[in-house]
């Protein structure tokens, strides 16, 4: 749909690079976009989101109509899908928050998650209640830095939808892969839990449409570290916005090809492997020179088949033959020898 | 010496920070993320829900900054560093992975040899001026035997030496080697498949150019590295034939120019490599016959349907 752009100076060429595929990626931009009606709470819920998600996030500021969740009529999906896809190509953004509020479905917000250009999956939320960063009266945290998460609920691991909902949250605020972080910067966490499970949820039935989902909380929080005489210091939480009740609504799953495909993960270099990640292999080891050392096993070898008969080193007998008559020796040796060769062969 | 009092307030102390769970907590550290797989206390949620979840929160935030602090850190001037392990928890990528590049003529050699990549900085420190000066661009280093005032010129030197032309020659010519191993260099990276493909085509041509003389390249000069050419032979037909059997020969010879029989290389007006196989089409629609056929069939009964006009 986009033209390719052809760079033209060494800034545009640099410009083009850095949005090239790259084996550690960077941290994903996110687009909030309006539906056609939103009301209040959609939209200081997708302000405050944009909040906690700067700097990888841009808001437009225009209405667009834009319904995530529509039939696909053409090959090349739904025109939302278009839609998304142009602007994932235009602003080099890989994530959505379409925020959306019908009267069937009131303050709706769509996630949804992109690779390679295309729609992967998408998870649509109805906000139940809202209280905005605004309204709780508290100090706020330094903008820009890395949220803790923090998942309470054992859905969170067996329910397929509810590893989604984990899954995309994290992708949202906390998907990109660090090395180092600086201790005195760990300064709010966002905290995610369910209401209690059902009892008809634990019951490993096919029919999960028809049982209520519980709820989902959205808390932030931020952290007071308190001494407490060891190393570790005791954390206290002081509520901070925004907080989020929302409820699951509709979700599409990814496709199970391009799942695979986004799942690949950069083969492990020889560094990686001397740090000890990566599958546990047995025959090597990094001894300690620091050099990285492999066994290679060759099999039992069977001695009775070890041809002996051309090793001179191994004839037997005149071994301790005299020093001195060496060269007559020697000659009477040599003719044995090929005596015995004629014969053998 | 009495241990117990001090071993009891230690342990006094991690009261503070210990945190009990049916289920121990589920630390991703590279993600800086904790997952509480215990069942929701429906009491405490139903009697005061703020209360609960910050309560549920601060365990879990205890026990990851309890993963965090206890990691190997570095310091730095803005505070520890904690180096993070690699994250457990698998997300998906926003693009593909990379293809892997191949390597340039240069970069092979380095490799081989273990040649260290070094950078080089703008500026250089020039000891005449005593001055840091641009290796290139603005006022550069290199353009400064082109645009200094004076040269010494050597005793046996031409009449029209021009040292200028001559340094401002030789950067051009540096310039345009670079520009030509780089080119070289993306051309390598593009199309390092299609080579032996190429190399394919031209010894089928070179075998076609040699058979294409009278005498079909029997009395050619053989050049050196050349294959050998077999089953090449030239039929020579009787000079005097009757007009049925010649006129049979040259529409055999059409036939078979147009028929299936023999595979010849044509682009013909539909490309390689589309959907339709034209010499299959033409033998499903002349049955066999071949495209000369099939146009004869078409013209006579076009011919019949026009009929004669007078």
């Amino acid at each position: 749909m986009l033209r390719t752009i052809k760079p033209k100076n060494a800034r545009s060429k640099r410009a083009l690079e850095a949005r090239e595929p790259k084996e550690v990626e960077d941290p994903r931009i996110a687009i909030f976009v309006k539906g056609t009606h939103t009301g209040e709470v959609v939209k200081g819920a997708m302000k405050d989101l944009m909040a906690l998600k700067r700097p990888n996030a841009i808001s437009f500021s225009k209405k667009n109509d834009i319904h995530p969740f529509d039939a696909p009529t053409s090959t090349s999906g739904s025109s939302s899908n278009q839609s998304l896809e142009f602007w994932c190509a235009k602003n080099d953004a890989t994530l959505f928050a379409v925020g959306q509020s019908t009267k069937k479905r009131p303050n709706g917000l769509s996630f949804v998650r992109m690779y390679d250009g295309k729609v992967l999956d998408m998870i649509e939320v109805g906000i139940e209640k809202y209280v905005s960063i605004a309204d709780i009266k508290s100090a706020k945290c330094t903008p820009e830095y890395k949220p803790l998460m923090h998942f309470g609920s054992e859905l969170f691991d067996t329910h397929p939808r509810f590893i989604q909902l984990k899954s995309m949250l994290m992708s949202f605020f906390n998907g990109e892969e660090i090395d180092s972080i600086c201790l005195t910067g760990l300064e709010y966490v966002i905290s995610v839990t369910c209401a209690p499970t059902p009892a008809t949820l634990n019951t490993a039935s096919s029919s999960t449409e028809s049982t209520a989902l519980p709820k989902v909380h959205i808390r932030t929080y931020t952290t007071k570290l308190l001494s407490s005489g060891t190393r570790i210091p005791r954390v206290e939480l002081v509520n901070m916005g925004p907080s989020l009740d929302i409820v699951l609504r509709r979700h599409t799953t990814p496709d199970p090809e391009m799942l695979k495909q986004a799942m690949k993960r950069p083969k492990l270099k020889k560094t990686d492997v001397e740090k000890g990640l990566g599958k546990k292999k047995k025959n090597m080891e990094v001894d300690e020179m620091g050099d990285l050392r492999g066994r290679v096993h060759v099999g039992k070898q069977d001695l009775g088949k070890l041809q002996t008969r051309k090793m001179k080193g191994l004839k037997g007998g005149n071994f301790e033959a005299e020093d001195a008559e060496e060269d007559g020796e020697e000659e009477e040796e040599q003719g044995g020898v090929r005596k015995k060769r004629k014969t053998s062969s | 010496m009495d241990v117990s009092k001090i071993l009891a307030s230690h342990n006094a102390k991690l009261d503070s920070i210990k945190v009990e769970k049916e289920t121990p907590l589920d630390v991703d550290a590279g993600f800086l993320t904790v997952t509480d797989p215990n069942p929701i206390d429906e009491e405490s949620y139903n009697s005061n829900l703020e209360e609960h979840l910050q309560n549920l929160a601060r365990d879990g935030v205890q026990t990851l900054l309890a993963s965090l602090f206890s990691l190997p850190t570095l310091s730095s001037p803005d505070g520890p560093l904690a180096q993070l392990p690699a994250p457990k928890t698998p997300l998906p990528r926003a693009k593909p992975l990379p293809k892997p590049k191949p390597l340039t003529k240069w970069e092979q050699f380095a490799k081989a040899k273990g040649i260290q990549k070094k950078k080089r900085d703008k500026k250089v420190w020039d000891e005449e001026r005593q001055e840091w000066v641009n290796r290139w661009g603005k006022d550069g280093k290199n353009k400064q035997v082109e645009e200094q005032w004076i040269h010494e010129v050597p005793a046996n030197a031409d009449v029209d030496y021009d040292p200028r032309k001559v340094a401002r020659d030789e950067r051009k010519a540096r310039t345009a080697k670079n520009e030509k191993q780089r080119s070289a260099n993306v051309a390598r990276a593009q199309s390092s498949g299609s080579r032996e493909e190429r190399k394919q085509d031209i010894e089928r041509t070179l075998a076609s150019s040699r058979i294409s003389t009278a005498s079909m390249g029997k009395f050619d000069k053989k050049l050196e590295g050349e294959k050998k050419l077999r089953g090449v032979k030239r039929k020579f037909q009787p000079n005097e034939t009757s007009v049925d059997e010649e006129t049979k020969a040259s529409l055999a010879l059409l036939s078979k120019m147009e028929s299936d029989s023999k595979k010849m290389r044509r682009d013909g007006p539909v490309p390689e490599g589309s959907v339709l196989n034209v010499r299959k089409a033409v033998r499903f629609a002349s049955k066999g016959q071949g495209g000369v056929a099939l146009g004869r069939q078409a013209a006579g009964s076009k011919g019949k349907k026009v009929g004669k006009r007078k």
